[in-house]
């Protein structure tokens, strides 16, 4: 957190955080194996909290609530215990933080599109090539800029940092030798190709193979002009789909050298690796359906990603949600997408009055102050 | 296969220990000697075939591999300890390349965790198993892999080698053994005295301001963990355009369990003699080496913080 919240704003944000974790919705798989963590100034101040079930856990957030409330990725026999060594260590939920940085408090908020999208890619993948149920993947809005995907499939839960390092490296595209997916003939290697990938293929070779034939349909002149005539384009892509990729004019490396733009563009660009939160087998995460301590959003739980809207179903809906908040900008703020209606521009030094959450908003992200 | 010529063969089998077991060998000097000899040629790199006929002699083998790990626990040593790793696994991989029995394979491959599917002249392998046994080299980088549905496809040479992975990693962990009997602290103690000191490298690097990928190579020198062959040069080629020589380089490399003289040498003048330089950060995130965001562009542009700042 970038700023201290003033007192005033902290209260009311605390209090009404209070109100929510009365009755929020809590569902923690093993949360007596799993070590907490709070934070007020920090998102996370202190950790190696513990609790025995969801209402001890409940109870500790309406008595001491926080700003922010994170847990383990990993379970442990002994999640309390200090320090780390001691808690032994059992295994870990594979965790993926998607997210995205942009310029300025609020520019990450128009690209929100973009990584529910990688989100929703992430999950093919997840599925497809590493043959995990839907059932075991895990979604939810972080509270503030992205997804994170929880992943509780037995097999991959005892798998350790390096082994996890490769599966962000897969899913990131990074290592990708895309040119290892043609063989060239034997006899003549620089002007035929023995065999490319067929665009039914799993993992990367059809992913590959899928994204040259959606180029030549979209965008043909980006491979070369020669593929502007429908019959060219439609000779070669006919080809690919059975693994044949001569019907084209191009020595071999030429050609594969062209679809170099096609190949970089295939790995998930927006999952966060900063933080490592994937490879880091003692991370703290969210608990989803908490409260992010800068915006005042819930980290919502997603069924239906592609309906999902952040800004209209993580809001708060409580009764008293509509009761109304006066405020101070402090800065000037752009207009947002917020409660399902756009709202904004702000001046600084302008007021206003807004329903409760949308008040709260502005105050945690420190553009506005409440006037009393 | 007779069972004890399995237990010979794939000596830290369950087959094997209840070999051990029925035939109530005890610890005794000859197995405890047999026991520092496989350590030796272990040092050595040496991954020699069983040479036994008779049961007798086969027994005292499976034992001579027990009464090894016996003394690597003892010793404590990371070093001798990744060095026997490598050289039983190489062994066992020879055994495993000869076998000529599917079920005998599976049998092993069972023994160590390690589950695959035959599929035409293929094997299937489930992602998180091919992964804790991969090597981390770039062919076997799960991005370039056929995989499918949660299954990596594999050759029968590569489900080989991530067999051999598998056997050098649970060989590389030995258990800490508390007040050992006498029998074995004082062959414990004979074969440290015995070994020519040279066989027992120091980790020697001049003191200086390394950037976070060198930094981790040089603890996985440090922990006598093996690297691949690209991580070897892109170490090299650092530390020589931070003016190490040729020698201090050989020497941190004898570090490394499956180090060979003859074949590090040839390779680290080989580098001085291009003058290659070091390769781009992007080039290192590639390779999988990068684990931090410096944003220099090339690791040989880091300037430590304490020195003023990086890039």
């Amino acid at each position: 957190m970038g700023f201290q919240l003033p007192v005033a704003g902290s209260e009311v944000a605390l209090a009404w955080f209070r109100r929510y974790y009365e009755n929020a919705e809590f569902d923690i798989p093993s949360i007596e194996q799993r070590e907490f963590g709070i934070g007020n100034r920090k998102k996370i101040d202190s950790r190696h909290l513990n609790f025995s079930g969801t209402a001890e856990f409940r109870s500790y957030l309406v008595s001491n609530t926080p700003l922010f409330v994170s847990f383990s990725t990993g379970y442990y026999r002994y999640p309390g215990a200090t320090p780390m060594q001691k808690k032994a260590w059992m295994g870990a939920d594979l965790v993926f933080d998607l997210d995205i940085h942009a310029e300025g408090k609020y520019g990450a908020y128009a690209l929100l599109g973009k990584v529910k999208a990688d989100a929703i890619r992430l999950m093919d993948m997840l599925k497809d090539d590493f043959g995990i149920s839907g059932k075991d993947i895990h979604v939810n809005f972080s509270g503030n800029r992205g997804y994170h995907i929880h992943v509780r499939d037995r097999s991959y839960l005892g798998i350790g940092s390096d082994e996890r390092k490769e599966i962000v490296d897969y899913i990131m595209g990074i290592g990708l030798d895309y040119r290892a997916f043609f063989e060239p003939d034997a006899k003549r290697p620089n002007d035929r190709m023995e065999r490319g990938p067929r665009p039914d293929e799993c993992g990367y070779r059809g992913r590959f193979s899928r994204a040259v034939i959606a180029e030549l349909v979209n965008n043909p002149k980006s491979i070369s002009r020669v593929f502007a005539k429908d019959d060219t384009r439609k000779r070669l892509i006919d080809g690919i789909k059975a693994g044949n990729w001569n019907s084209q004019p191009f020595k071999v490396n030429d050609f594969i050298s062209r679809l170099a733009p096609i190949a970089a563009k295939l790995g998930l660009s927006s999952v966060n690796t900063d933080a490592g939160v994937t490879q880091d087998l003692s991370k703290l995460i969210r608990v989803p359906e908490s409260l992010h301590g800068d915006t005042g959003l819930i980290a919502k739980k997603v069924s239906d990603i592609d309906k999902f809207d952040p800004f209209r179903d993580a809001m708060i809906k409580l009764p008293g949600a509509r009761e109304s908040l006066k405020v101070k900008f402090v800065e000037d703020v752009p207009e947002l997408p917020l409660g399902g209606e756009l709202v904004g521009p702000f001046k600084k030094d302008e007021q206003k009055e807004f329903e409760k959450p949308i008040a709260l908003f502005y105050v945690l992200k420190g553009s506005a102050e409440i006037k009393e | 296969m007779e069972d004890l010529d399995f237990a010979v063969r794939y000596p830290f089998s369950s087959q094997a220990k209840a070999a051990l077991d029925s035939s109530a060998t005890q610890l005794n000097e000859s197995i405890m000697f047999m026991g520092s000899e496989r350590i030796k040629r272990g040092l050595k790199g040496e991954s020699g075939k069983s040479a036994a006929l008779h049961e007798s002699d086969k027994i005292n083998e499976i034992a001579s591999f027990a009464a090894a790990r016996m003394l690597l626990a003892f010793l404590n040593n990371r070093f001798i300890t990744n060095k026997f790793a490598v050289a039983e696994s190489k062994r066992v991989s020879s055994y495993l390349d000869s076998e000529r029995d599917g079920a005998t394979i599976a049998k092993v491959g069972q023994e160590l965790g390690f589950v695959s599917e035959k599929e035409g002249d293929s094997y299937l392998v489930p992602i998180p198993i091919y992964l804790s046994f991969s090597p981390r080299a770039l062919p076997y980088k799960l991005i370039n892999r056929e995989v499918r549905n949660g299954r990596v496809v594999v050759s029968p040479h590569e489900r080989v080698r991530l067999m051999e992975e598998a056997v050098r990693k649970r060989l590389e962990r030995v258990p800490l053994l508390k007040d050992p009997p006498k029998i074995i602290s004082d062959a414990g103690k004979k074969l440290v005295s015995e070994l020519p000191k040279s066989d027992l490298p120091q980790v020697q690097v001049k003191p200086g301001d390394y950037p976070p990928c060198i930094i981790k190579l040089l603890d996985s020198v440090k922990k006598h963990e093996n690297l691949n062959h690209q991580a070897r040069w892109f170490l090299c080629v650092y530390l020589m355009a931070t003016g190490m020589n040729d020698e201090e380089i050989i020497g941190l490399y004898s570090n490394l369990p499956d180090f060979s003289e003859r074949i590090t040498t040839y390779q680290v003048q080989h580098a001085r003699k291009k003058a290659y330089t070091a390769p781009a950060c992007a080039t290192i995130t590639t390779w999988g080496f990068c684990c931090a965001d410096c944003r220099i562009g090339s690791p040989i542009y880091w300037r430590g913080k304490g020195s003023g700042g990086r890039g």
